[in-house]
């Protein structure tokens, strides 16, 4: 979201509102209506990042267009003054002279939108995916079946039961990340690796909290041992340079390596959570 | 007066002893930047300085050996030490296009810190030589043609070219032959390519890297007088990457365009083809990276981006890429399929004649109906690519089906021409199809994009098979040949529009001529 223009909208939406309560400014239901539908179309149009694309924003403007002329006739009241209003407003003669900026206005608004629809250089597609697709409750990994339900990774317990031990597989996972991940992922862990900038989508940062602080141990490993190519099709698989590394790593190097991605960013795989 | 003397011994010794901390900074400073190092840098730079780690062999130029004090990036004169501040700016920067990140999130003081802890690697020489002060660069008069036109003979005296070659593009005569202080095999700049320049981008940073020199590596350090001639030197260099400053910055595409071609389009050779049909193009710009993902890896590649231009007529499509490239490779073979251990790191690369340069550019070869494609690492056993390869030792191109890295077979149908050439530096290859292939990618449709991507294999650093720069998948527009032109749909929108709108106030005044709404 673009907290700017959201902003900008919301003061000038409670402006009017104020000024109209107030009685300094008199706007009648079709006043308020236009109102309301340009709010939203700026909304849509700079509010949200990335933008949507216009076929999109032409949809949603439809329907909140269908959802105003119902809300206008659900009032026989509102019904009338709008009419009222509506005809006033071409049969006036004070109104002559915004009449006739309508009737030329108006197509010439839709014939620049046509020339700018036809001269716009084409965008190329955009593909959207999901960036933390559910894992699957085991994988085989060189023969043996990891469970990603209950197994955990089993040198995580030496953190507390033997430090000497664990610090041993920190240093292995660190030359195995520096041996591997380092190009794409980044020397600082924060996606900003060597080659990162000739992959889309982008190599994860890990510094984000949102990546392995929210993930258990058994979740990496199974994007770790089976990269892209094991993910399921909303994941984009085709797309996503992340090796699969069951062809590279032992199983030992894998867990080594998960457990210095946490050490190295100070951060806590998320616990198990309990069986219910 | 005894009193006095001894006074004054010890203001100076102290502001010896000050001048000394500003150099090595104190002690806390120092186990500080231990700290920090220890846990950021020895994985490549090691524990002891001396890059001896785990991550050395996997870069080049490979990771810095503190011990030996050579610094590169420096104010300071060729041979001398960096001062505090040209350490931190390197570590803060890094080095662009190097195994060397650039590490912003440090604050002023942790990059002191650590400045101070990489001097104690070689602690006695920067106690001794380590307070040479900058060098005063004035700053540069505005650019002028005149002056790029001075430079270019200021680049030929010096003969820059030697090295950095005739357009720049890093393949001067001696170019292959060049390794730094530590025997490594490396290569001069690509002028052409200002975002890569380590030392910096703008005409001040161009003027301090030729006056310093890069120490450790054969890059030389030049006193040039006049100083107009210095700056004309600064303006030509400039030029070589585009007089704006928006090339300081890399600028790549998000898609490339085919732009429609009138009439037939007959290749005779790279050279006419340019110049007839490739004149007024769309070219879009590509960053090829190393192929990490499977083995084989190319941790080094020797290409770094690569263009397309593309012509379309009712007929054909032509596709012309071009890459820079240190040394053309046309002896020898190349095979984009040949099976390669995980990872070995190759001798230095002395290896002319062996593996020849190649080429391909591929698509899904079926559409697949939706946004999903074949796997990025030539195809899967589902959707398979076409590749059109190049093998830049023959003058035939090839049509490869491609199911993954170990299912690479030659296409039924080998429809494909291809022309090329190596001009000072740079290659450029086109290739010439039908645009509707029975059983191959088609073009037959107008205003789509069509999924597009590249590899390239340079045969001087030993690229074969799955050794390879590579680009991720990117579009290709098919442009409408007739392009409509707007004014039609727009006077007769315009005028429905009025015409409509013409009718309600029409029907509302009829209908309450009376005036009582
Ligand atoms: C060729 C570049 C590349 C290399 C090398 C690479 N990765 Fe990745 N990795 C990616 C990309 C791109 C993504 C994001 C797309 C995805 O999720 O598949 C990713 C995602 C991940 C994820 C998922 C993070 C999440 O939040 O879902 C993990 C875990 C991971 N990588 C670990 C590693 C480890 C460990 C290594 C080294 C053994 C490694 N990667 C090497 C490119 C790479
Ligand atoms: C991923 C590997 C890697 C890491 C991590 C790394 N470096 Fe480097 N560093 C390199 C490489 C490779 C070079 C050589 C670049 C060149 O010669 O162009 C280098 C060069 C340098 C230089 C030399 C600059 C010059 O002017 O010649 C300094 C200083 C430096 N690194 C400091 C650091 C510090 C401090 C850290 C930790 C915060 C660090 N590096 C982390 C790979 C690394
Ligand atoms: C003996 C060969 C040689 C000659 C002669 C030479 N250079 Fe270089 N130059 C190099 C090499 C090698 C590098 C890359 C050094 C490295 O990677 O550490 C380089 C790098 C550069 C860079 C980029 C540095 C950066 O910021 O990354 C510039 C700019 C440059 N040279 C300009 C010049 C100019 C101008 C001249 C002539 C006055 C010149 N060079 C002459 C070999 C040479």
């Amino acid at each position: 979201m673009n907290i700017v223009p959201v902003a900008i909208i919301v003061l000038v939406m409670v402006a009017f509102s104020q000024l109209s309560k107030r009685n300094i400014l008199r706007l009648n239901v079709v006043a308020w209506m236009v109102i309301w539908w340009l709010a939203i179309y700026f909304a849509l149009s700079y509010g949200i990042n990335p933008p949507l694309p216009a076929s999109i924003i032409g949809m949603f403007m439809f329907i909140v267009s269908l959802a105003l002329a119902a809300y206008l006739t659900t009032s026989t009241d509102d019904m009338e003054a709008a009419k009222s209003a509506f005809v006033n407003f071409i049969i006036n003669p004070r109104y002559a002279l915004p009449l006739i900026l309508v009737m030329i206005g108006l197509p010439v608004v839709s014939a620049y939108n046509v020339y700018s629809d036809m001269t716009q250089p084409p965008q190329p597609p955009l593909s959207t995916r999901t960036i933390h697709p559910p894992p699957p409750p085991s994988i085989t990994f060189k023969g043996k079946t990891i469970d990603l339900i209950e197994d955990e990774n089993p040198y995580r317990a030496l953190k507390t039961d033997n430090p000497a031990e664990f610090a041993k597989h920190v240093e292995n996972g660190r030359r195995v990340y520096f041996q591997n991940c380092v190009y794409c992922h980044g020397d600082n862990m924060a996606g900003r690796g060597i080659f990162a900038h000739g992959f889309d989508p982008i190599p994860a940062n890990f510094r984000d909290p949102t990546t392995i602080a929210m993930l258990q141990e058994t979740y990496l490993f199974w994007r770790i041992a089976k990269g892209g190519p094991g993910l399921p099709a909303e994941a984009t698989p085709w797309l996503s340079a992340m090796p699969a590394w069951e062809k590279f790593l032992s199983e030992e190097e894998i867990w080594d390596v998960i457990i210095f991605m946490y050490e190295f960013t100070n951060q806590e795989p998320r616990a198990k959570e309990e069986l219910h | 007066m005894r009193n006095l003397i001894i006074f004054a011994i010890l203001c100076l010794a102290l502001t010896q002893l000050n001048a000394q901390q500003n150099i090595m900074g104190s002690d806390a400073q120092r186990a500080a930047g231990k700290v920090i190092y220890d846990d950021k840098c020895a994985q490549c730079h090691g524990y002891e300085g001396d890059a001896a780690s785990v991550a050395k062999t996997y870069f080049r130029p490979q990771p810095r050996d503190f011990t030996a004090a050579t610094y590169k990036f420096r104010s300071t004169p060729n041979g001398e030490l960096p001062t505090t501040e040209d350490i931190k700016r390197s570590i803060r920067l890094g080095m662009p296009y190097t195994g060397m990140p650039a590490w912003p999130e440090f604050s002023d003081q942790e990059l002191t810190n650590l400045a101070y802890y990489l001097k104690t690697f070689a602690q006695d020489v920067f106690e001794e030589y380590g307070s040479t002060p900058s060098i005063d660069l004035q700053s540069p008069p505005a650019y002028s043609d005149a002056s790029r036109d001075r430079g270019r003979m200021v680049y030929e005296e010096n003969q820059c070219l030697d090295c950095h070659g005739e357009y720049g593009r890093g393949d001067g005569k001696s170019a292959p032959t060049l390794v730094d202080q530590w025997n490594e095999p490396i290569r001069p700049a690509d002028l052409t390519k200002r975002w890569t320049y380590r030392g910096g981008a703008t005409r001040t940073d161009i003027a301090r890297t030729f006056i310093t020199g890069l120490d450790g590596s054969p890059m030389p350090s030049y006193s040039i007088e006049p100083i107009e001639d210095q700056w004309a030197l600064v303006d030509y260099v400039y030029s070589l990457g585009g007089t704006d400053d928006k090339y300081n910055e890399a600028n790549y595409s998000v898609a490339a365009f085919a732009t429609p071609y009138k009439g037939d389009i007959v290749i005779q050779d790279v050279a006419s083809a340019k110049q007839t049909y490739f004149q007024n193009t769309e070219v879009s710009t590509f960053p090829v990276v190393g192929q990490v993902v499977e083995p084989g890896r190319a941790f080094f590649p020797g290409v770094n981006s690569i263009n397309i231009q593309t012509i379309v007529n009712e007929d054909d499509i032509a596709i012309m890429l071009t890459w820079h490239d240190m040394s053309a490779e046309t002896s020898g073979g190349n095979d984009p399929s040949v099976e390669l251990p995980i990872y070995t790191p190759d001798s230095p690369p002395d290896t002319m004649g062996q593996y020849s340069d190649a080429v391909a550019v591929f698509f899904p070869t079926q559409e697949s109906g939706g946004p999903e494609k074949p796997y990025l690492m030539f195809g899967d056993s589902k959707l398979s690519v076409d590749l059109w390869y190049s093998d830049l030792s023959k003058s035939e191109a090839q049509v490869i089906v491609g199911k993954g890295i170990k299912s690479m077979e030659p296409a039924a149908e080998q429809n494909l021409q291809t022309w090329s050439e190596y001009d000072n530096g740079q290659w450029t290859v086109i290739f010439q199809r039908k645009r509707v292939q029975e059983g191959a990618v088609s073009f037959d449709q107008e205003d789509v994009f069509v999924p597009i991507a590249f590899t390239v294999w340079d045969g001087y650093n030993k690229e074969r098979g799955n050794k390879r720069g590579m680009t991720s998948w990117y579009s290709i527009h098919i442009p409408t040949l007739q392009k409509p032109s707007p004014v039609g749909p727009m006077v007769e929108t315009g005028f429905w529009t009025f015409l409509v709108l013409g009718l309600i106030v029409a029907g509302v005044k009829l209908r309450y001529r009376n005036g009582d709404a």
